[in-house]
C-alpha cells in the first residue's frame, strides 16, 4: 500500500510537473504585445520595449526562462510577483486574498447539496414511480438541459425581483449578497447528487444480496439504511474530496455572473492580461489540487469500503 | 379402476404415459401420429432460415411506441426548422441593425415581435440569429466528439497494448480543468468560432472514449468474439459488426447529451469572453442582458424559453431513442 501511494504521488508530481512546462511553454509564445498596457504600447519606442522584455528577461532563450522559473520555485518558493492584475504583488498574495471567497461560497453550497441532494435521491430511489420520484426526474433533466447561464439568470431574476436579494456580490454586504450565488451553485449541484444517489440506490436495491436481506424479514428502513445507502455513497465518496479541494478554485461562470471577487475569474484575467507568473501558479494550483483530490478519493473508498484494493491484479481503476 | 394413458408415436404404436407426467407431455390428435412427414426437396432443405428482424426498423418501432418522445421530437424538429425561417421573415437584416436610442427598450410590439435591447436593436432577429448558431455549432461539435470518443475508444478499448498510453493521455488532460485549456487556447490561437469548435472536439472526446473502451472491454473477451477470432474474422469486422452494435444506445445517448451541453458550454465560453462576439450568440445576448433582466424580463424570457425548449425536448426524445436502440429491449 504504501509503495503504491509513494508510486502515486511521483506520477502526481510527473503530470504537475509536465502540465506547468506545457503552459510556460504556450505562454511564451503569445506575442510580446501583451506585456504592455495599451497605452504604453502607443507611447514607447521599440527601442524602450525592447529594453523593457530584456529586463524582464523575457527575450532570453525560453529553456534559460524555464530554468530561471524552476529554480525559483525550488530554492525559494517563490512563484514571482503578479505584472498587471495587482502591479508587483507577490503571486501568492493574489491568489491568498482571493481563494478564501471562493472556498467559503463553494463550501457552503457543497454541505447544502450533500444535505438536500443525498436525502431526496434516497426518497426518489425508496418510492421509484411516484410522484415525488417524477417530479425530481424532471428537476434534474430541467438542471442538465438548459444552459447553466439560462438557469442562473431565471434564479437571478426570480430572487432579485421578487425576493429583494442584490443582484451583484460586495464586499460590503457579503452575507445577503452571497445568497444568490450560493443557491446558483447548490441548486445545479443538488441534481446532480440526486440524480446519482438515485441511480446508485437503485442499481444496488436489485442486487440479490438485498432480496435476502428482504428475506430475512429486516424492515425497509434497517435494508435502506444499513446495506444499500452504505453501497450506493460510496461512488460518490470517491468524488468528495476532489469536490472539497475545487471549491477552492470556485466556479467561473458563477463568479462571474454575480461579479464575486474569487478565484474563477482570475485564471481568464490573468492570461487574458499576460500576467504570466499568475497563470502558471493558478495552472499548479489547479492541477495540484485535481489531483490530490481524485488520489484522496482513492484512499478514502479503500477505508469505508475494505473490500476495495488500490493494488493488486485488478489494478487501479 | 386405472386406465392407462397412452398416446400414439409416429409408428401408431401406442405407448404409455408415465405417471406423473403431465398434461404437456404429448398431445396428438387420437388416433394420428404427432408429426407429419415432409417431403425430400433440395431446395427446401438448402433454404437457411432467418427471422424478419431488422434492427433500425425494431428500433423505429420500439420508439414510435413512446408518443411523448415522438412529441418532443417533433417539437424539436419543427423549433430547428423555424431558426432557419425566423431571421427570413424578420423584418429586420441581423447584420444590418440600426442603432437607435429613441427605440430603446421597445416592449414587444407589432414591428418589434421580440422588443428592442438596450441599444434600440430587433431582438427578434438577434435571438433567432443566436438560436440558429447555437444549434449549428452544437450539432458539429457534438457530433466530432462522439465520432472521436467512439473512434478513440475502441482502440483504448480493443488493442491492449495502447491501453496504457491512453490511459495516461486520459489522466494527463482529465487532471485539469478543460476551460483551462480553452482559455489559453482561446488567447494564444485565436477566439474565431472555428477555432473554439475544434478545441471543443479536441477536449470533449474523453468521456465518450472512457465509457466506449470500457464497454469493449466487456465485450471484446466474451466466448462468442473468441470463437470468431478463432474462425479468422478481421479485427475491423470483428468491432464493426461484432462489438459495435453494443455500443449504439450508448452512442446515442452521449449524443442526447453532447448537443444540450455544447450549447451550454458554448454560452458559457461567450458569456466569458472566450469566443467570437461579432455575431450575435446567446451568450452575449445574455450578457448583454445581464444588467436589464430585471426590469425587462423579456430580454431573458425569449432566447431563454426558446433555448430551453429546443434542449430539454432534444434530451428527452435522445433519451427515449437511446432506450429504442438498446437491442435488449427489442422481441
Amino acid at each position: 500500500m504504501l509503495r503504491y501511494i509513494l508510486k502515486r504521488l511521483i506520477q502526481s508530481m510527473i503530470t504537475i510537473f509536465l502540465v506547468v512546462t506545457l503552459v510556460f511553454l504556450l505562454l511564451r509564445l503569445m506575442p510580446t504585445d501583451y506585456f504592455f498596457t495599451e497605452d504604453e504600447l502607443m507611447k514607447l519606442t521599440d527601442a524602450q520595449m525592447e529594453d523593457r522584455l530584456r529586463a524582464a528577461g523575457l527575450l532570453d532563450p525560453v529553456h534559460v526562462q524555464l530554468g530561471r522559473f524552476y529554480k525559483k520555485l525550488f530554492t525559494e518558493f517563490d512563484l514571482g510577483t503578479s505584472r498587471r492584475l495587482q502591479v508587483n504583488q507577490p503571486v501568492s498574495k493574489v491568489i491568498g486574498s482571493k481563494f478564501g471567497i471562493s472556498m467559503r461560497l463553494g463550501l457552503i453550497s457543497l454541505g447544502i447539496s450533500l444535505l438536500v441532494g443525498v436525502p431526496i435521491g434516497i426518497l426518489q430511489a425508496r418510492y421509484k414511480g411516484g410522484v415525488f420520484d417524477n417530479i425530481g426526474i424532471a428537476y434534474t433533466v430541467f438542471v442538465n438541459a438548459v444552459p447553466h447561464l439560462v438557469f442562473y439568470s431565471l434564479v437571478l431574476t426570480l430572487g432579485a425581483r421578487w425576493l429583494g436579494l442584490p443582484s451583484l456580490y460586495t464586499m460590503r454586504n457579503p452575507g445577503p449578497s452571497s445568497i444568490l450565488p450560493i443557491t446558483c451553485l447548490s441548486l445545479v449541484s443538488i441534481s446532480s447528487y440526486m440524480l446519482w444517489m438515485r441511480r446508485y440506490m437503485v442499481d444496488e436495491l436489485n442486487k440479490d444480496y438485498i432480496r435476502l436481506a428482504k428475506l430475512k424479514g429486516l424492515s425497509t428502513t434497517k435494508v435502506m439504511f444499513r446495506h444499500v445507502m452504505r453501497n450506493a455513497f460510496l461512488p460518490l465518496a470517491q468524488y468528495l474530496p476532489y469536490n472539497i479541494l475545487l471549491t477552492v478554485g470556485g466556479s467561473l461562470l458563477v463568479e462571474r455572473f454575480f461579479s464575486v471577487p474569487g478565484l474563477g475569474p482570475l485564471l481568464t484575467d490573468a492570461i487574458s492580461r499576460y500576467d504570466t507568473n499568475v497563470v502558471q501558479a493558478i495552472v499548479m494550483l489547479y492541477a495540484s489540487l485535481g489531483i490530490a483530490g481524485l488520489f484522496l478519493g482513492d484512499l478514502l473508498i479503500t477505508v469505508i469500503d475494505p473490500r476495495i484494493r488500490l493494488t493488486g491484479k485488478e489494478g487501479v481503476r | 379402476m386405472e386406465t392407462t394413458k397412452v398416446v400414439y408415436n409416429v409408428d401408431k404404436r401406442a405407448i404409455p404415459v408415465p405417471e406423473g407426467a403431465n398434461e404437456l407431455y404429448v398431445q396428438p390428435l387420437p388416433g394420428r401420429p404427432a408429426f407429419d412427414f415432409a417431403e425430400y426437396s433440395p431446395e427446401e432443405a438448402e433454404r437457411t432460415g432467418s427471422s424478419e428482424y431488422s434492427y433500425w426498423r425494431s428500433v423505429w418501432r420500439n420508439f414510435i411506441k413512446k408518443k411523448s418522445a415522438v412529441a418532443m421530437l417533433i417539437v424539436f424538429a419543427i423549433l430547428f426548422v423555424f431558426t432557419f425561417i425566423a431571421p427570413q421573415i424578420s423584418k429586420f437584416d441581423v447584420f444590418n441593425l440600426r442603432i437607435d436610442d429613441s427605440l430603446m427598450f421597445t416592449r414587444p410590439n407589432s414591428t418589434f415581435w421580440f422588443g428592442t435591447d438596450n441599444l434600440g436593436r430587433d431582438y427578434w432577429s438577434q435571438v433567432w440569429h443566436a438560436t440558429r448558431t447555437s444549434v449549428i455549432l452544437a450539432v458539429s461539435v457534438s457530433t466530432g466528439q462522439i465520432l472521436l470518443g467512439v473512434l478513440i475508444g475502441l482502440v483504448w478499448g480493443y488493442v491492449r497494448s495502447l491501453d496504457r498510453f491512453f490511459t495516461e493521455l486520459y489522466n494527463f488532460i482529465n487532471n485539469i480543468p478543460t476551460i483551462i485549456y480553452m482559455t489559453l487556447i482561446a488567447l494564444m490561437v485565436g477566439k474565431t468560432t472555428v477555432v473554439m469548435g475544434v478545441s471543443m472536439i479536441l477536449f470533449g472526446w474523453l468521456g465518450t472514449a472512457r465509457n466506449i473502451r470500457n464497454l469493449v472491454f466487456m465485450y471484446r473477451d466474451r466466448e462468442y468474439n473468441l470463437a470468431s477470432r478463432c474462425l479468422g474474422t478481421k479485427t475491423w469486422r470483428i468491432l464493426t459488426r461484432n462489438i459495435f452494435p453494443y455500443l449504439v444506445s450508448v452512442i446515442v445517448l452521449r449524443m442526447a447529451l453532447a448537443i444540450p451541453g455544447t450549447i451550454a458550454y458554448e454560452t458559457t465560453l461567450t458569456y466569458l469572453g472566450l469566443m467570437d462576439i461579432s455575431t450575435p450568440s446567446l451568450g452575449i445576448l445574455l450578457r448583454n442582458a445581464r444588467s436589464f433582466f430585471l426590469n425587462y424580463p423579456y430580454l431573458l424570457v425569449f432566447p431563454a424559453a426558446i433555448v430551453s425548449t429546443i434542449t430539454i425536448t432534444f434530451y428527452l426524445a435522445g433519451n427515449a431513442f437511446s432506450d429504442a436502440c438498446d437491442p435488449r429491449n427489442h422481441l
